[in-house]
Protein backbone atom coordinates (compact mmCIF):
# COMPACT_ATOMS: atom_id res chain seq x y z
CA UNK A 1 0.00 0.00 0.00
CA UNK A 2 2.91 2.30 1.01
CA UNK A 3 6.58 2.43 1.49
CA UNK A 4 7.93 0.05 3.89
CA UNK A 5 9.57 2.97 5.78
CA UNK A 6 6.16 4.63 6.22
CA UNK A 7 4.94 2.92 9.35
CA UNK A 8 8.52 4.23 11.34
CA UNK A 9 8.16 7.26 9.68
CA UNK A 10 4.93 7.83 10.81
CA UNK A 11 5.38 6.60 14.44
CA UNK A 12 8.64 8.91 14.74
CA UNK A 13 6.87 11.81 13.34
CA UNK A 14 4.07 11.41 16.03
CA UNK A 15 6.41 10.62 18.84
CA UNK A 16 8.01 13.87 18.07
CA UNK A 17 4.86 16.10 17.61
CA UNK A 18 3.49 14.51 21.12
CA UNK A 19 6.44 15.61 22.63
CA UNK A 20 5.98 19.10 21.95
CA UNK A 21 2.03 18.96 22.29
CA UNK A 22 1.67 21.79 24.67
CA UNK A 23 -2.17 22.36 24.98
CA UNK A 24 -2.88 18.90 23.76
CA UNK A 25 -4.78 17.49 20.49
CA UNK A 26 -5.68 20.52 18.71
CA UNK A 27 -2.25 21.93 18.11
CA UNK A 28 -0.60 19.03 16.25
CA UNK A 29 -3.22 18.76 14.05
CA UNK A 30 -2.36 21.07 11.46
CA UNK A 31 1.53 19.73 11.57
CA UNK A 32 -0.09 15.63 11.14
CA UNK A 33 -2.44 17.08 8.33
CA UNK A 34 0.74 18.61 6.51
CA UNK A 35 3.05 15.07 7.19
CA UNK A 36 -0.19 12.89 5.84
CA UNK A 37 -1.96 14.63 3.48
CA UNK A 38 0.71 16.85 2.11
CA UNK A 39 3.74 15.10 2.46
CA UNK A 40 3.23 11.47 2.39
CA UNK A 41 -0.15 11.47 0.27
CA UNK A 42 -1.64 8.95 3.18
CA UNK A 43 -5.39 10.38 2.67
CA UNK A 44 -7.12 12.94 0.78
CA UNK A 45 -8.10 16.52 3.30
CA UNK A 46 -11.72 14.80 3.14
CA UNK A 47 -10.33 11.27 4.77
CA UNK A 48 -8.20 13.47 7.37
CA UNK A 49 -11.38 15.40 8.46
CA UNK A 50 -13.21 12.25 8.60
CA UNK A 51 -11.19 10.85 11.11
CA UNK A 52 -11.34 14.02 12.97
CA UNK A 53 -15.00 13.88 13.15
CA UNK A 54 -14.95 10.42 14.46
CA UNK A 55 -12.73 10.73 16.69
CA UNK A 56 -14.47 13.85 18.65
CA UNK A 57 -17.60 12.04 18.76
CA UNK A 58 -16.25 8.71 20.48
CA UNK A 59 -16.04 8.98 24.14
CA UNK A 60 -12.65 8.55 25.00
CA UNK A 61 -9.27 9.82 24.45
CA UNK A 62 -9.87 11.21 21.09
CA UNK A 63 -6.22 12.38 20.68
CA UNK A 64 -4.91 8.88 20.80
CA UNK A 65 -7.65 7.36 18.87
CA UNK A 66 -7.53 9.89 16.01
CA UNK A 67 -3.42 8.96 15.63
CA UNK A 68 -4.47 5.51 16.10
CA UNK A 69 -7.00 5.91 12.81
CA UNK A 70 -4.41 7.81 10.70
CA UNK A 71 -1.84 4.39 11.85
CA UNK A 72 -3.99 2.10 10.95
CA UNK A 73 -4.71 3.09 7.33
CA UNK A 74 -1.24 3.89 6.65
CA UNK A 75 -0.39 0.23 8.34
CA UNK A 76 -3.23 -1.70 10.05
CA UNK A 77 -3.81 -3.09 13.49
CA UNK A 78 0.25 -2.27 14.40
CA UNK A 79 0.64 1.07 12.84
CA UNK A 80 -2.92 1.80 15.19
CA UNK A 81 -1.03 0.35 18.12
CA UNK A 82 2.19 2.14 17.40
CA UNK A 83 0.55 4.98 16.67
CA UNK A 84 -1.09 5.22 20.08
CA UNK A 85 1.81 4.67 21.47
CA UNK A 86 3.83 7.63 20.36
CA UNK A 87 1.38 9.59 20.81
CA UNK A 88 0.88 9.08 24.56
CA UNK A 89 4.19 7.67 25.61
CA UNK A 90 6.09 10.46 25.38
CA UNK A 91 3.28 13.13 26.94
CA UNK A 92 2.84 10.27 30.04
CA UNK A 93 6.70 10.37 30.88
CA UNK A 94 7.08 14.02 30.92
CA UNK A 95 3.91 14.11 33.46
CA UNK A 96 5.74 11.40 35.49
CA UNK A 97 8.85 13.05 35.70
CA UNK A 98 7.21 16.28 36.24
CA UNK A 99 5.31 15.70 38.65
CA UNK A 100 7.89 13.93 40.45
CA UNK A 101 10.01 17.53 40.22
CA UNK A 102 6.75 19.65 41.30
CA UNK A 103 7.76 20.59 44.36
CA UNK A 104 10.81 21.92 43.60
CA UNK A 105 9.47 24.50 40.77
CA UNK A 106 6.04 24.93 42.13
CA UNK A 107 6.42 27.94 43.58
CA UNK A 108 9.72 29.75 41.47
CA UNK A 109 9.19 33.28 40.10
CA UNK A 110 10.23 31.93 36.46
CA UNK A 111 7.12 29.91 36.46
CA UNK A 112 4.84 32.74 36.47
CA UNK A 113 7.11 33.98 33.89
CA UNK A 114 7.20 30.99 31.50
CA UNK A 115 3.40 30.35 31.09
CA UNK A 116 2.59 33.96 30.54
CA UNK A 117 4.89 33.72 27.73
CA UNK A 118 3.85 29.75 26.69
CA UNK A 119 -0.10 30.51 26.76
CA UNK A 120 -0.66 32.88 24.13
CA UNK A 121 1.15 31.34 21.85
CA UNK A 122 -0.21 27.68 22.95
CA UNK A 123 -3.92 28.96 22.00
CA UNK A 124 -2.45 30.67 19.02
CA UNK A 125 -1.87 27.47 18.13
CA UNK A 126 -5.39 25.64 19.51
CA UNK A 127 -7.78 28.16 16.91
CA UNK A 128 -5.08 27.59 14.01
CA UNK A 129 -5.79 24.03 15.00
CA UNK A 130 -9.23 24.80 14.58
CA UNK A 131 -9.24 26.83 11.38
CA UNK A 132 -6.80 24.17 9.56
CA UNK A 133 -9.56 21.30 10.27
CA UNK A 134 -12.08 23.52 9.06
CA UNK A 135 -10.63 24.13 6.07
CA UNK A 136 -9.87 20.63 5.15
CA UNK A 137 -13.58 19.86 6.24
CA UNK A 138 -15.07 22.36 4.13
CA UNK A 139 -17.49 21.63 1.73
CA UNK A 140 -18.56 25.32 0.72
CA UNK A 141 -20.12 28.37 2.51
CA UNK A 142 -22.43 26.97 4.51
CA UNK A 143 -19.63 24.70 6.55
CA UNK A 144 -17.84 27.91 7.01
CA UNK A 145 -20.76 29.27 8.85
CA UNK A 146 -21.24 26.15 11.15
CA UNK A 147 -18.12 26.41 12.11
CA UNK A 148 -18.69 30.06 13.27
CA UNK A 149 -21.56 29.70 14.99
CA UNK A 150 -20.52 26.78 16.72
CA UNK A 151 -17.84 28.62 17.65
CA UNK A 152 -20.23 31.42 19.43
CA UNK A 153 -22.54 29.19 20.51
CA UNK A 154 -19.36 27.51 22.71
CA UNK A 155 -18.16 30.85 23.83
CA UNK A 156 -21.72 32.84 24.77
CA UNK A 157 -23.46 29.74 26.43
CA UNK A 158 -23.33 27.39 28.81
CA UNK A 159 -24.37 24.42 26.41
CA UNK A 160 -22.38 21.23 26.56
CA UNK A 161 -20.19 20.84 23.91
CA UNK A 162 -22.02 17.45 23.21
CA UNK A 163 -25.33 18.92 21.89
CA UNK A 164 -23.10 21.25 19.69
CA UNK A 165 -21.92 18.15 18.21
CA UNK A 166 -25.25 16.57 17.33
CA UNK A 167 -26.67 19.80 16.34
CA UNK A 168 -23.33 19.50 13.70
CA UNK A 169 -24.19 15.85 12.80
CA UNK A 170 -28.27 16.65 12.10
CA UNK A 171 -27.35 19.54 9.95
CA UNK A 172 -24.94 17.85 8.10
CA UNK A 173 -27.27 14.43 7.79
CA UNK A 174 -30.13 16.04 6.79
CA UNK A 175 -27.77 17.37 3.44
CA UNK A 176 -28.04 20.73 4.57
CA UNK A 177 -24.17 21.26 4.47
CA UNK B 1 4.13 15.65 50.66
CA UNK B 2 4.67 14.99 54.17
CA UNK B 3 0.93 15.64 54.90
CA UNK B 4 0.21 12.91 52.29
CA UNK B 5 2.68 10.72 53.33
CA UNK B 6 0.91 10.64 57.10
CA UNK B 7 -2.31 10.91 55.72
CA UNK B 8 -1.09 7.46 53.30
CA UNK B 9 -0.25 5.82 56.56
CA UNK B 10 -3.71 5.79 58.40
CA UNK B 11 -5.39 4.89 55.69
CA UNK B 12 -5.40 1.77 53.86
CA UNK B 13 -3.18 2.27 50.44
CA UNK B 14 -6.44 2.46 47.60
CA UNK B 15 -6.56 -0.17 45.42
CA UNK B 16 -5.00 -0.47 42.20
CA UNK B 17 -8.52 -1.43 40.58
CA UNK B 18 -10.11 1.46 41.91
CA UNK B 19 -7.68 3.85 39.93
CA UNK B 20 -8.11 1.47 37.21
CA UNK B 21 -12.03 2.03 37.57
CA UNK B 22 -12.40 5.55 38.54
CA UNK B 23 -9.93 6.84 35.57
CA UNK B 24 -11.99 4.09 33.14
CA UNK B 25 -15.16 6.21 34.07
CA UNK B 26 -13.53 9.51 33.35
CA UNK B 27 -12.36 8.40 30.10
CA UNK B 28 -15.91 7.12 28.70
CA UNK B 29 -17.54 10.70 30.63
CA UNK B 30 -15.14 13.03 28.46
CA UNK B 31 -17.42 13.09 25.11
CA UNK B 32 -16.24 15.88 22.59
CA UNK B 33 -13.01 17.14 24.32
CA UNK B 34 -12.97 19.30 27.08
CA UNK B 35 -15.50 17.57 29.66
CA UNK B 36 -12.87 15.29 30.77
CA UNK B 37 -11.39 17.57 33.31
CA UNK B 38 -14.68 17.98 35.20
CA UNK B 39 -15.42 14.72 35.23
CA UNK B 40 -11.98 13.61 36.56
CA UNK B 41 -12.43 16.60 39.17
CA UNK B 42 -16.23 14.82 40.30
CA UNK B 43 -14.59 11.77 40.70
CA UNK B 44 -11.69 12.25 42.03
CA UNK B 45 -12.07 14.82 44.40
CA UNK B 46 -15.87 14.64 45.53
CA UNK B 47 -16.89 11.08 44.98
CA UNK B 48 -13.52 9.08 46.09
CA UNK B 49 -12.19 11.59 48.05
CA UNK B 50 -8.84 10.63 47.08
CA UNK B 51 -7.10 14.47 47.13
CA UNK B 52 -8.64 18.07 47.78
CA UNK B 53 -9.69 20.75 45.62
CA UNK B 54 -6.47 22.41 46.11
CA UNK B 55 -4.47 19.23 45.25
CA UNK B 56 -6.42 18.89 41.99
CA UNK B 57 -6.12 22.55 40.43
CA UNK B 58 -2.42 21.75 41.38
CA UNK B 59 -2.08 19.20 39.06
CA UNK B 60 -4.25 20.76 36.38
CA UNK B 61 -1.67 23.38 36.90
CA UNK B 62 1.33 21.08 36.22
CA UNK B 63 -0.12 19.70 33.37
CA UNK B 64 -1.02 22.78 31.49
CA UNK B 65 2.73 23.23 31.84
CA UNK B 66 3.61 19.48 30.07
CA UNK B 67 3.19 18.92 26.46
CA UNK B 68 0.01 15.93 25.76
CA UNK B 69 -3.48 16.17 26.82
CA UNK B 70 -4.25 17.35 30.04
CA UNK B 71 -6.37 14.81 30.92
CA UNK B 72 -4.36 11.92 30.57
CA UNK B 73 -1.84 14.09 32.06
CA UNK B 74 -4.32 14.36 35.45
CA UNK B 75 -4.61 10.03 35.09
CA UNK B 76 -0.59 10.03 35.02
CA UNK B 77 -0.21 12.33 38.10
CA UNK B 78 -3.47 11.25 40.48
CA UNK B 79 -2.17 7.61 40.04
CA UNK B 80 1.45 8.86 41.30
CA UNK B 81 -0.27 10.63 44.34
CA UNK B 82 -2.35 7.31 45.55
CA UNK B 83 0.46 4.66 44.94
CA UNK B 84 3.47 5.94 42.62
CA UNK B 85 4.60 4.31 39.65
CA UNK B 86 2.52 1.33 39.64
CA UNK B 87 -0.67 3.63 40.44
CA UNK B 88 0.22 5.65 37.21
CA UNK B 89 -0.14 2.34 35.07
CA UNK B 90 -3.04 1.33 36.86
CA UNK B 91 -4.94 4.54 36.14
CA UNK B 92 -3.62 5.18 32.80
CA UNK B 93 -4.62 1.68 32.07
CA UNK B 94 -7.98 2.68 32.74
CA UNK B 95 -7.71 5.28 31.10
CA UNK B 96 -6.88 3.93 27.72
CA UNK B 97 -7.14 0.49 27.03
CA UNK B 98 -10.98 -0.30 27.05
CA UNK B 99 -12.32 2.74 25.66
CA UNK B 100 -9.06 2.60 23.12
CA UNK B 101 -10.17 -0.76 21.63
CA UNK B 102 -14.21 0.52 22.04
CA UNK B 103 -13.43 3.73 20.25
CA UNK B 104 -10.67 1.94 17.39
CA UNK B 105 -13.55 -0.69 16.76
CA UNK B 106 -16.93 1.90 16.83
CA UNK B 107 -14.72 4.64 15.25
CA UNK B 108 -13.11 2.25 12.16
CA UNK B 109 -16.60 0.64 11.71
CA UNK B 110 -17.91 3.89 11.24
CA UNK B 111 -15.07 4.90 8.35
CA UNK B 112 -15.68 1.81 6.81
CA UNK B 113 -19.05 3.16 5.73
CA UNK B 114 -18.25 6.89 4.97
CA UNK B 115 -18.24 6.72 1.32
CA UNK B 116 -21.89 6.12 2.31
CA UNK B 117 -23.51 9.89 0.85
CA UNK B 118 -25.29 10.05 4.50
CA UNK B 119 -22.49 9.06 6.71
CA UNK B 120 -20.25 11.34 4.79
CA UNK B 121 -22.62 14.51 5.74
CA UNK B 122 -23.19 13.64 8.99
CA UNK B 123 -19.14 13.26 9.55
CA UNK B 124 -18.94 16.78 7.31
CA UNK B 125 -21.35 18.60 9.85
CA UNK B 126 -19.50 17.22 12.82
CA UNK B 127 -15.96 17.83 11.29
CA UNK B 128 -17.05 21.43 10.72
CA UNK B 129 -18.53 21.96 14.21
CA UNK B 130 -15.74 20.13 16.29
CA UNK B 131 -13.26 22.95 14.53
CA UNK B 132 -15.55 25.66 15.72
CA UNK B 133 -15.47 23.87 19.17
CA UNK B 134 -11.71 24.32 18.97
CA UNK B 135 -11.38 27.89 18.16
CA UNK B 136 -13.65 29.03 20.66
CA UNK B 137 -11.12 27.01 23.30
CA UNK B 138 -8.55 28.84 21.94
CA UNK B 139 -10.44 32.37 21.98
CA UNK B 140 -11.93 31.66 25.44
CA UNK B 141 -8.40 30.64 26.98
CA UNK B 142 -6.63 33.72 25.77
CA UNK B 143 -9.28 36.36 26.95
CA UNK B 144 -7.43 36.40 30.34
CA UNK B 145 -4.50 37.33 28.29
CA UNK B 146 -6.36 40.45 26.28
CA UNK B 147 -5.11 43.25 27.59
CA UNK B 148 -1.42 42.16 26.94
CA UNK B 149 -0.63 43.73 23.27
CA UNK B 150 2.61 41.34 23.40
CA UNK B 151 0.03 38.19 24.12
CA UNK B 152 -1.88 39.01 21.62
CA UNK B 153 0.83 39.48 18.92
CA UNK B 154 2.37 36.19 19.63
CA UNK B 155 -0.87 34.18 19.42
CA UNK B 156 -1.47 36.21 16.16
CA UNK B 157 1.79 35.22 15.06
CA UNK B 158 1.38 31.39 15.83
CA UNK B 159 -2.31 31.38 14.89
CA UNK B 160 -1.18 32.82 11.11
CA UNK B 161 2.45 30.56 10.65
CA UNK B 162 0.71 27.56 10.91
CA UNK B 163 -2.87 28.39 9.06
CA UNK B 164 -0.92 30.41 6.58
CA UNK B 165 2.80 30.08 6.65
CA UNK B 166 1.57 26.02 7.15
CA UNK B 167 5.33 25.40 8.86
CA UNK B 168 6.08 22.53 10.98
CA UNK B 169 4.99 22.79 14.90
CA UNK B 170 8.54 22.11 15.96
CA UNK B 171 9.74 25.40 14.02
CA UNK B 172 6.84 27.71 15.54
CA UNK B 173 6.92 26.71 18.91
CA UNK B 174 10.59 27.16 18.79
CA UNK B 175 10.90 29.93 17.34
CA UNK B 176 7.98 32.21 18.80
CA UNK B 177 8.00 30.88 22.36
CA UNK B 178 11.62 31.66 23.39
CA UNK B 179 11.09 35.51 22.25
CA UNK B 180 7.20 35.35 24.20
CA UNK B 181 8.65 34.18 27.28
CA UNK B 182 11.47 36.81 27.17
CA UNK B 183 8.84 39.65 26.38
CA UNK B 184 7.06 38.23 29.71
CA UNK B 185 10.21 38.51 31.40
CA UNK B 186 11.05 42.26 30.15
CA UNK B 187 7.49 43.20 31.25
CA UNK B 188 7.63 41.25 34.52
CA UNK B 189 11.03 43.18 35.47
CA UNK B 190 9.89 46.70 34.33
CA UNK B 191 6.32 46.04 36.47
CA UNK B 192 8.20 45.47 39.58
Amino acid sequence: MTEPSAPIALTAHLALVSSISFGGFPTVLPDVRNFVVGTHGWMTNQEFANLFAVAQSIPGPNMILMMSFVGWKVWGFPGAVASAFATFGPPCTMYFAAYRLWDRFRNAPWQRIVRLGLVPVVMGLVIAGGTVMARAADTGWRAVAVTIAAATITLTTRLSPMWTLLAGAALGGFGLL
Amino acid sequence: MTEVAQRQELEPAVPLAALFTAFLAVSLCGVGGGGGIVWARRIAVEKRRWISDREFADIVSLCQFVPGPNIVGIAVCVGAKMRGAIGTIAALCGFLVIPWAIGLSLGLLCLEYAHLRVLGNILGGIAATAAGLLIATGIRLLLPHRRRPAALLFAGLAFALITFGRLPLLVVLFGLVPVSIAVAGVEAARAR
